[in-house]
């Protein structure tokens, strides 16, 4: 345990303690006036000199323990738990890496802990699903104090890599192994059901769909399949897409875009989201919004030709595959052995970063400190001083 | 109660003091001012019974033919003696000690003032009253008489210490103006220059002069701490100083001015006396009138 200062340049606020300490000795030098007829017995050379004696020196104390306590405040005074601070010597295992022939090649020796959020234990068992490798290596850089070497024991294949490699400050010992990280991402080539609930006079739309979907199964062979019921057989169970043709969406639709699922609403007024279609003449007819983990569509026009001719263009099904799908997420995986992350970032901000991590702030403490002080510095300052006329 | 009441215990030391002149001292020739000598003149006294070996034209003989018996007339001489006194209210008289900040200098000089015109009332002597500045400024001429004696003190009572010694005036103009036979008793600080020079004229003239210092406590022991700005009532100067580092010159200068002002009063033949505030009113009025051995 040990204090630590979050934003050191706080501390400049130690220069008001020179305005009290200012203020009780420009008071002490005042000169007291004194009716004195036998003043010209006294010789003018001995002029009264300066004098550093300081006047109501608990008082002048008080206020400059108030004013410390306040720099301390601005300072961000934190008490920092030096055991928790650096996972030094410690061996991070990447999710997913063979741990069995990480021991062989490294031994077993060594604090083992698996880069993950929070650092666990190896015992622990990790989290499942995929983890922002990225991300944890640059807090692992940040925690790590200065000079240490970092060890990461990462599978042939890594997830949770983003756009850049990671530039570190430490010098890192990157250990491959077999194996291959967690995905989030469901392979390209599952089946995907395609909901269609629609309205008796609806049906006219539903050929519209057939086509689209043939077109679809074209490229792909098999894997779209529709499922087009009324609108009274409701929601679907799965999270896959669905296209409610008609007025009047349920309440629950919304719960089940949120947990997932993809919606097209047609027609339906919305005035949120991002525009997705717009027809020549620039007027909307389409938005998608993202709602929780899934996403919106809106269409103001019903699926006909008379309020969207897009529906007879050839190429319709693209369109709707497009929207349906949605942007394509961003590549996360690559392998270990091209993606190792590059030395030399910025070290500044470890030191600070490393501090941060199991500090404690001080600042409800030292509130309380101050307003104490203050009250104690007012009574003392407004009391009336005794043995002084005037 | 008036500022001009003399307390009692003072009154009751009173008892012993006379005023005396140089003349007395000398005990040239016959007659004594100071004690009522009564015998014949023009202001009627009193009566008392014969006695063998008074002069029989002093008989009061209509008296006699109502009262069938001897009765002398006594008369009241006329007292020879008459008594000035000057007092300095400038504002340089306010000066009080830090002890008793209500007690100025010139509180005591009205006090000694009342204090001789007791003694000279009892004597049967004139007596009267001058201030030099001071507002508003008093002059009463001499007379006798317990009148007299409340009209000064009355007058003296109404004046408040201001101001500088004046250049000219009443006060000044009746100073050159008492008579020779005069005894001049002159209450001051002096530290204005024209008190002591006051008294060398009056003492030129062969007037008798008494002077008397009114000093404060805190010109004698100096009891300042810290830095000061001593501030002069009298005029606008000011001296700035350490009181602890000033002191012990401050005291050598003063001790010196003093005894400068004692010895310029030996030469000129002034009887000079100090008063301090911290100290029984009537001490200077002993030194001063301390009935000397000679007579005894």
């Amino acid at each position: 345990m040990s204090l630590g200062l979050l934003a050191p340049l706080g501390l400049v606020a130690l220069l008001a303690l020179g305005v009290p300490l200012l203020l009780h000795l420009i008071r002490r030098s005042e000169l007291i006036d004194t009716a004195f007829a036998a003043l010209r017995w006294i010789p003018a050379r001995a002029l009264p000199r300066r004098r550093l004696r300081v006047e109501r020196p608990w008082l002048l104390l008080l206020r400059l323990l108030l004013l410390g306590l306040l720099a301390l405040l601005l300072a961000r005074l934190v008490l920092v738990d030096a055991a928790v601070a650096p996972y030094r010597d410690a061996i991070m295992v990447a999710p997913g890496a063979d741990v069995a022939s990480a021991r062989a090649q490294l031994g077993a020796a060594g604090q083992w802990r698996w880069l993950a959020p929070g650092f666990p234990l190896l015992e622990a068992a990790p989290a499942p699903g995929p983890t922002a490798t990225a991300s944890l290596l640059r807090e692992l850089d940040a925690l790590a104090p200065a000079g240490a070497r970092l060890r990461v024991v990462v599978p042939r294949t890594l997830d949770g890599l983003d756009g850049e490699r990671p530039q570190l400050a430490h010098a890192i010992d990157w250990i491959v192994v077999d194996g291959s990280a967690p995905s989030a991402i469901a392979p390209a080539t599952a089946a995907v059901r395609v909901h269609v609930r629609h309205a008796d006079n609806a049906d006219a739309a539903l050929a519209y769909l057939r086509a689209a979907l043939a077109a679809w199964n074209l490229r792909e062979p098999a894997r779209y399949t529709l499922d087009a019921q009324p609108l009274a057989a409701g929601l679907p169970a799965d999270h896959g897409w669905l296209l409610w043709l008609g007025a009047a969406a349920p309440a629950a639709l919304t719960s089940w875009v949120e947990q997932g699922g993809t919606a097209l609403l047609a027609p339906a007024t919305a005035t949120r989201g991002r525009v997705l279609w717009r027809d020549g003449d620039g007027r909307v007819l389409a938005r998608v919004e993202a709602r929780g983990a899934g996403r919106l569509i809106t269409l103001p026009a019903s699926l006909a030709p008379a309020d969207l001719p897009w529906l007879l263009d050839a190429d319709f099904p693209d369109r709707l595959l497009a929207a349906l799908r949605g942007s394509p997420a961003a590549p996360t995986r690559a392998f270990a052995a091209t993606s190792a992350p590059a030395v030399g970032g910025m070290a500044a901000t470890g030191a600070s970063a490393a501090a941060l991590h199991g500090a404690r702030a001080l600042d409800g403490w030292l509130a309380w400190a101050i307003a104490v002080l203050f009250v104690l510095e007012r009574l003392l300052a407004t009391r009336r001083r005794e043995g002084v006329r005037g | 109660m008036l500022p001009t009441q003399i307390p009692a215990a003072v009154r009751s030391r009173l008892r012993g003091l006379r005023l005396t002149t140089r003349r007395d001292a000398g005990g040239a020739g016959l007659g004594q001012h100071a004690s009522r000598s009564r015998g014949a003149g023009l202001e009627f006294a009193q009566y008392r019974a014969y006695e063998p070996g008074d002069d029989l034209r002093r008989i009061d003989w209509k008296l006699y033919a109502r009262s069938d018996r001897h009765f002398v007339r006594e008369a009241e001489r006329d007292s020879p003696l008459e008594l000035w006194i000057l007092i300095d209210a400038t504002a340089s008289m306010r000066q009080a000690d830090l002890a008793r900040p209500d007690y100025a200098k010139f509180d005591a000089a009205r006090l000694l003032a009342a204090c001789a015109i007791e003694i000279a009332l009892r004597q049967g002597d004139g007596f009267g009253i001058a201030t030099f500045g001071g507002s508003p400024p008093c002059l009463l001429a001499p007379g006798a008489g317990a009148r007299q004696r409340d009209r000064c003190l009355i007058e003296l009572a109404r004046v408040q210490a201001a101001g500088q010694w004046p250049a000219a005036g009443p006060a000044r103009e009746a100073a050159a103006r008492i008579a020779s036979h005069a005894l001049v008793l002159l209450l001051s600080d002096f530290f204005d220059a024209a008190a002591l020079e006051l008294a060398r004229r009056l003492a030129a003239a062969g007037r008798e002069v008494l002077t008397l210092q009114i000093l404060a406590a805190d010109e004698r022991d100096f009891p300042f701490r810290g830095g000061r700005r001593f501030l002069d009532p009298e005029s606008a100067l000011e001296r700035q100083a350490e009181a602890g580092a000033v002191r012990e010159e401050f005291l050598r200068r003063f001790a010196l001015a003093r005894a400068g002002l004692a010895r310029e009063c030996a030469t000129l033949g002034i009887r000079h006396g100090e008063h301090w505030l911290d100290e029984p009113l009537d001490a200077p009025l002993q030194r001063l009138f301390a009935v000397p051995e000679v007579r005894r």
